[in-house]
């Protein structure tokens, strides 16, 4: 795209904000005066000047600013928007319109000195402001332009700093030799220009918001400055070493051509962040302590008069005894940790025990198997070992468990950013925070809930005025418990809003085509297509809970959890959204079932229950097709011989057992299997990264013998084999 | 440079979009582009980026929105945002690190300028 073709688009985009602006002081005219329309009037001119300044045009950029600072001042609410403003609105709107044209070339400049005059006298009347002097419009002046010749002695490589800190070595014996002293700020010599000292030292903030101090000596460097003198003077003991303090200081000798408002420029960006000092003259900027957080420790103990106070002050470039110096530090040192009380552990490392734990589960398994086989049993050093196993892998997995309250603290603030767009007020109840759950489920589990906290609020909970219709209470109430049950973890998202309308979402699924108009879907059916991609029953629009991209990410999130999601919803009632998410990812527990020759993994997550069935409990349907009764409920049978392609003769529902698993797409079903011969935990090993992904499979493991095994998707095999089958008996009955 | 910058631009005005897009694909950045701070979000759920470059005055989601949600997540919370804003003046500089970015590029602006600005805040 050429630059002028951005500016035809520029053009095109003035037109809609002139009709834009138009449409919306007609509306003010009209008597609207709320702040989404006199927003929109801003915006639009907002973005003639924005793009005006981009492409240059000055006439129109100048007129838009006054234009521009009047509207913010009615946004704002400084100046009250009375019919003679709008109608001196509606009129500048007319000039703007000839400006665009103007910048067009499409005619000439407009007049508008009267005008612009008016705009200004009516800001600072209503403002209670003096007139400002001049008219002309208060165009930031651009920056200083770098000076062209500045030298560069690096490139764009990011070990730049560290190639300059080598540098340091080779010259620093000529610079400790003290340049005359000079005023900050030297007057660029009209002959040879004098290099300069800066003083840097970014403090804790400078890190924050995505900053990163290294660039910042980067671009030192890339002015031509050389690094002279590295202060680690400050750096405490390791005990007391606070890893927000910014302890390191970086003096830079910059070339007498580049300017103090060139330095001033790279660290536009981070304030008072980094300290920034400058002249050969001026001291290194101080350490700044941040606020120590709350002690977790009692009053200090004796140790800690112990620990020499801060270091000695005689770093170079530190000016020697500075009583200040040894104040600032002594507060800060945290009283020293207790010993066993907490260390910070490399996550890297973490994982590699754990991922080790998960060896040494398959090994104590392999043995355990291979002693079996050589008729090797009743051991007790091997029940000890099996003992000592399980006991390592749940300190590890110990390690890793974040109570699940640090997700729930950000529910509150998520609530009142909703009160304020949404004018809904709504109470929070929290139970079982205190739950614990593996580091990598908790990170993973931030951004589904925010989403169902939001969908709760903007889509459950029903305006004060419903509410009391509804014989409510006015306020919402939305409800969040955790709690473990039987190895996994159960999140509950409940509000006591209006539930979901099945009507309308059922409607609303068959306009999109999510299924067939004359489908016969269950209750439980038809809550659960509020999940399918594309799916969203909002009449319009909303920006708090999204275009219905949401709640299928908010799924496969959760899938990817290995986890489920349930709905719970009663209209008039509420909804309640039930997640089901396994304490590690690491490991888990599964049936191991053979079929055929094969042997296969089905995560007890699914399982519900297994039986033998008993006579007249098996009901044949058409040909090859049987339901279970379990306890007069009809379940689906699935022969998982044909499902995974087993060889030898299947069981029958009669001589096989039946495993009744619990799937979140297609309820429940019964898979016949030949027989089961172990239940205890997997390591679980990805077939993406070993294999490729399979339809059907969740990944695979490595039994006590040695062989791999295949962990049944129990979800994914259900929901198709259910079309399988139904197409396999209409054919059958063809 | 080891890899090219990626950089998100988000802006209403097509306009400032196509330009921002044109300044940078020049200097060798990949531009992604999105209308305002909610697609931002959207786009940002599927794709990883090195640089946020938005403007403030957005319909749906504005510029502090869409940094308020980045620096309360998880996954873009140490990103480089760089707003654009028409005002130098330092009580809106103050303001915008308060929001959370990490700098800022004031409009109007040359190509120089932009790509020193997010070169600063990018490896």
């Amino acid at each position: 795209m050429n630059p002028e073709e951005i500016q035809g688009i520029f053009f095109a985009e003035c037109d809609e904000s002139l009709q834009a602006a138009e449409a919306g002081l007609a509306a003010c005219q009209a008597g609207t005066h709320d702040g989404e329309t006199i927003n929109a009037i801003f915006r639009a001119v907002h973005s003639i000047k924005g793009g005006a300044g981009a492409f240059g045009f000055e006439a129109l950029q100048g007129y838009t600013h006054v234009f521009e600072t009047l509207l913010s001042d009615v946004r704002d609410g400084t100046v009250t928007l009375t019919a003679p403003l709008v109608d001196l609105l509606l009129r500048a709107l007319d000039t703007l319109s000839d400006h665009v044209a103007a910048a067009r070339g499409e005619g000439d400049t407009p007049d508008d000195t009267r005008l612009l005059a008016e705009l200004e006298a009516a800001q600072a009347r209503n403002a209670g402001n003096p007139a400002p002097a001049a008219a002309a419009a208060p165009v930031p002046a651009p920056a200083p332009a770098p000076a062209a010749s500045a030298p560069v002695t690096m490139g764009d490589d990011d070990n730049g700093v560290a190639v300059d800190l080598d540098s340091l070595l080779d010259s620093l014996s000529d610079d400790l030799a003290p340049a005359p002293a000079q005023a900050t700020a030297p007057a660029p010599a009209e002959t040879a220009p004098r290099e300069w000292l800066v003083h840097v030292r970014p403090h804790a903030g400078a890190m924050t918001n995505g900053g990163e101090p290294v660039l910042l000596l980067r671009e030192l460097a890339r002015l031509g400055g050389r690094c002279v003198q590295v202060d680690c003077g400050e750096i405490p003991p390791l005990d007391l070493l606070d890893w927000r303090t910014g302890y390191l200081g970086w003096t830079f000798a910059m070339p007498g051509t580049v300017d103090e408002a060139e330095v001033r420029d790279v660290f536009d960006f981070v304030g008072d962040d980094c300290g920034v000092t400058i002249g050969q003259d001026q001291p290194m900027p101080r350490v700044q302590h941040p606020a120590p957080p709350a002690p977790a420790v009692p009053a200090a103990t004796s140790t800690a008069a112990a620990i020499p106070a801060g270091p000695a002050n005689d770093g170079p470039g530190q000016p020697a005894g500075e009583p200040a110096q040894a104040a600032s530090n002594a507060p800060a040192p945290p009283a020293p940790p207790v010993a066993g009380q907490s260390i910070r552990i490399d996550l890297v490392k973490l994982d590699r025990l754990i991922d080790t734990v998960g060896e040494l589960v398959i090994a104590q398994a392999m043995l355990a198997q291979r002693l079996s086989n050589e008729n090797v049993t009743a051991i007790e050093e091997l029940g000890m070992l099996e003992t000592l196993t399980r006991d390592i892998q749940e300190s590890a997995m110990a390690i890793r468990a974040q109570p699940i309250g640090s997700v729930f603290s950000r529910v509150p603030r998520i609530l009142r950013e909703l009160a304020a767009t949404t004018g809904k007020h709504v109470r929070l109840e929290v139970s079982g925070e205190s739950t614990e759950l593996d580091k990598t489920v908790i990170e993973k589990l931030g951004e589904p809930l925010t989403h169902l906290i939001r969908n709760a609020v903007d889509h459950g909970i029903e305006t004060a005025e419903e509410r009391v219709a509804a014989g409510k209470p006015a306020e919402g109430t939305v409800s969040l418990s955790a709690e473990h049950r039987s190895g996994r973890i159960h999140i509950r998202i409940a509000d006591d809003g209006k539930g979901i309308d099945q009507q309308r979402v059922l409607a609303k699924a068959i306009e999109k085509g999510i299924v067939a108009p004359d489908a016969q879907l269950s209750r439980e059916e038809i809550d659960h297509l509020i999940f399918a991609p594309g799916f969203s029953t909002a009449q319009q629009v909303s920006n708090i809970s999204g275009r219905g991209v949401g709640m299928d990410v908010v799924r496969q999130a959760v899938k990817d959890l290995g986890g489920r999601i349930t709905i719970e919803s009663e209209q008039g009632k509420g909804t309640a959204f039930i997640l089901t998410l396994p304490l590690t990812l690491a490991i888990s527990e599964g049936m191991i079932i053979n079929v055929g020759d094969q042997s296969l993994v089905v995560p007890l997550a699914n399982v519900v229950e297994s039986l033998r069935p008993g006579a007249g409990e098996v009901k044949g349907l058409g040909v090859g097709r049987a339901m279970l009764n379990v306890r007069g409920k009809f379940l689906p049978i699935l022969p998982l011989h044909h499902l995974v392609g087993a060889s030898g003769e299947p069981a029958s529902p009669e001589n096989g057992v039946l495993i009744v698993v619990e799937t979140e797409a297609a309820g429940q079903a019964a898979l016949l299997v030949d027989g089961i011969s172990d239940q205890r935990q997997f390591v679980i090993k990805s077939l993406e990264t070993h294999y490729r992904s399979m339809e059907g499979v969740a990944g695979a493991t490595i039994l006590g013998d040695g062989c791999v095994a295949l962990i049944l998707d129990v979800d994914s095999l259900v929901a198709n084999a259910a079309t399988t089958l139904l197409r396999q008996t209409l054919r059958d009955a063809a | 440079m080891t890899k090219t910058t990626r950089v998100l631009t988000v802006d209403d005005s097509a306009s400032m979009r196509a330009l921002l897009n044109h300044a940078l694909t020049t200097h060798g950045f990949d531009v992604a582009q999105a209308d305002d701070g909610q697609s931002a979000l959207e786009w940002l759920q599927l794709n990883e980026v090195d640089v946020v470059i938005t403007d403030i005055n957005m319909p749906r989601l504005d510029g502090f929105g869409l940094i308020e949600a980045l620096r309360n997540g998880t996954r873009h919370r140490d990103r480089p945002i760089l707003v654009l804003t028409t005002e130098s003046s330092d009580e809106k500089k103050n303001r915008a690190r308060q929001m959370g970015a990490t700098g800022w590029i004031v409009k109007p602006f040359d190509a120089s300028k932009l790509v020193a600005a997010v070169r600063r805040v990018s490896h």
